[in-house]
């Protein structure tokens, strides 16, 4: 068996991951993991799954468009080559930084910038950008590994310095203290 | 993946709402630098803290950072000095108080605790000689906190130290008159005092406790506020028993943070963790405040009638989330009603609605004592002592610490303010009745008895 990556983006809608599951399940195919999420009314969902090794991604991408198209879906299946973890981030410290402040072009790209230049990873990033002034209405949250080899006091040193540049309160934290408060 | 409520929600409790650990403190065991020789013991204290303590700051501001939470006071609690230096005069006590004094300076602790005596049951030569040096020693420190146990449920009340901690306490702010008799600041007076309290001025490592230990004080005040007020705003009709709910839930999650901070720094020193201390403290900050609290829960100001109600529920809430947040509880656990240190609690001294008598009413339900109260200096030592005696007795009866930390403020009558300066803050001077009245009864000496401990009624 192997492994191939289905990626299903368009308007939010009924009945979209029953066609894609369904069609995964004519075809054999055995779901491992399912993350999806929606923005703004539109759907965005990523599943792996094990495949026949007969079946090809793009006969598989095929019938997943012409079973998803009533529901005007962008569907993109690729085969997913076996990998294993980047040994760098097996041990990363997991860190959560925030910003707000009032909205502008560019404010993801010149933070990420210098997450990427410190060899940090984003694991996830949720922002909200309502536009205007009150900094509540425009949130970022990323959060991010960083390796134990790492800088971490260059990193948040020059994060700290563009927050301020930006006009952005800036918070740089371990994940452990949003866990251990929140989570039993 | 944590949810954008988690982590925002954890964010506005650090920028809006105060949310700290209020003090990490390091408890030493003292007793292997006793010895006959003074400046040998005073070598001993010194090298031994210096050994221990010397990364206790550093490490406390490098992972309060690391979590985003200030740890706002770093401090020493020791074993009581009445016994690892019980060989010493009053003068020489002094003497030993100046080397805690350097020895805190030089690790830059916020204040060393212990120059402590335990005489619930009697007084011994090295307890005497410790009281009688306080006056001194806390005029000539800064950073050294003294503690006297005078009573306990077992024990009773030792009314001989009630009276004699009257007239230390008197010496006290007068050695201390220039700063409104700040000496007293950093005296308490207690029952049944605990062996692993974090906060000052009661802090002291008590013998039944390990070698080294790192206990957390946390604090919290704003953000118990801060929930009840958007709780009632969602929902005016919210009773009673729904907002202790709330309170307890925020109380499990300011004690998670004493928890998490206190672990690591105590693995990072290789010592034991001790005990987190549920303690609500207040700062002179608006936001910071225990007394704003009672106003959230519809009192005009704490003092009013409801006051000890409000407490009682208050009180029980935070200990019920905190004792299920963390694996060791300690210390004193109450929320604390210190007059000056909390600008609401002082405000309400001025405007009349807390008197002395209220504040010693609601420390029956929780609290530790009469706290950062300051009084007319012309209170004489016997009504001193009998104020004490009346606070050790209610600790005693309801098998609870109290404590009294009073300061009779030289040359300044009710009415007058008292500045105190720095988290210590300042207040209005209460009037006390019968200030220098005839006190026959403190004078009769001797010992209360213990109460019988069954009969709770």
């Amino acid at each position: 068996m192997k492994k191939v990556i289905v990626s299903v983006v368009g308007r939010d809608r009924p009945g979209i991951i029953a066609s894609v599951s369904r069609i995964l399940f004519d075809r054999e195919c055995n779901l491992e993991n399912v993350s999806q999420t929606i923005l703004q009314l539109q759907f965005s969902g990523i599943f792996i799954a094990t495949a026949p090794e007969d079946l090809s991604a793009r006969l598989l991408e095929e019938e997943l468009a012409r079973g998803l198209s009533p529901l005007g879906q962008h569907i993109f299946v690729n085969d997913l080559e076996p990998a294993e973890p980047d040994p760098v981030f097996s041990d990363a410290e997991p860190v959560i930084i925030t910003t707000r402040g009032p909205d502008r072009k560019g404010l993801v790209s010149r933070i990420t910038e210098i997450i990427a230049r410190y060899g940090a990873n984003v694991t996830n990033l949720q922002a909200v950008f309502k536009g205007g002034d009150d900094p509540n209405r425009n949130i970022m949250i990323y959060e991010v590994d960083l390796p134990r080899s790492g800088d971490p006091a260059g990193l948040y040193a020059d994060l700290r310095k563009k927050a301020e540049e930006l006009d952005l309160e800036i918070s740089i934290q371990h994940r452990h203290i949003f866990e251990a408060m929140n989570r039993i | 993946m944590l949810s954008e409520r988690e982590i925002l929600s954890t964010i506005e409790m650090l920028r809006n709402e105060h949310l700290d650990v209020r003090t990490v403190t390091l408890g030493l065991n003292l007793f292997d630098c006793v010895s006959h020789d003074l400046s040998r013991l005073q070598e001993n204290i010194r090298s031994k803290i210096d050994a221990l303590a010397q990364n206790l700051v550093p490490l406390c501001n490098e992972i309060g950072d690391k979590y985003g939470i200030p740890v706002v006071n770093k401090r020493i609690a020791i074993s009581p000095a009445a016994v690892f230096a019980a060989p010493f005069s009053a003068e020489e006590m002094v003497s030993v108080a100046k080397t805690l004094d350097d020895a805190a300076k030089s690790v830059n602790v916020d204040f060393i605790g212990g120059f402590s005596a335990l005489v619930e049951k009697g007084i011994a030569k090295g307890d005497r000689a410790l009281i009688e040096a306080i006056p001194e020693a806390m005029a000539a420190t800064e950073r050294v906190c003294a503690s006297i146990n005078v009573a306990s449920s077992r024990a009773g009340i030792n009314m001989e130290a009630v009276y004699l901690m009257g007239k230390i306490i008197k010496k006290t702010a007068a050695k201390t008159a220039d700063h409104d008799g700040i000496g007293c600041a950093k005296l308490c007076v207690f029952a049944n005092i605990p062996e692993d309290i974090p906060f000052m001025a009661g802090a002291y490592l008590g013998v039944g406790e390990p070698g080294a230990v790192i206990n957390v004080g946390v604090s919290g005040p704003g953000v118990v506020k801060k929930a009840i007020d958007r709780a009632l705003e969602e929902n005016p009709d919210l009773d009673l028993g729904k907002i202790s709910e709330i309170i307890k839930r925020t109380s499990y999650k300011v004690t998670r943070v004493g928890e998490l901070i206190g672990r690591e720094v105590a693995e990072r020193l290789a010592i034991e963790f001790g005990v987190v201390d549920l303690s609500l403290a207040p700062t002179p900050n608006v936001g910071d405040s225990v007394g704003e609290i009672f106003q959230s829960l519809g009192l005009t100001a704490i003092g009013v009638p409801g006051t000890t109600a409000a407490l009682a529920l208050l009180n029980d809430a935070v200990k019920k989330g905190g004792a299920f947040a963390s694996s060791h509880v300690g210390g004193l656990s109450g929320a604390f009603v210190p007059v000056s240190e909390d600008l609401n609690i002082s405000d309400a001294a001025a405007s009349g609605h807390l008197t002395i008598e209220k504040l010693e009413a609601i420390t029956s339900v929780c609290s530790v004592g009469l706290d950062m109260v300051a009084i007319p200096g012309e209170t004489s030592a016997e009504t001193l002592a009998a104020i004490i005696a009346d606070e050790m007795a209610i600790g005693m009866i309801n098998k609870k610490t109290t404590a009294c930390r009073i300061i009779p403020v030289p040359g300044k009558g009710a009415g007058e303010s008292a500045y105190f300066g720095g988290l210590l803050g300042q207040s209005v001077i209460m009037p006390v009745r019968n200030l220098t009245a005839d006190n026959r009864f403190i004078r009769l000496g001797g010992r209360i008895p213990a109460p019988i401990h069954s009969l709770n009624n």
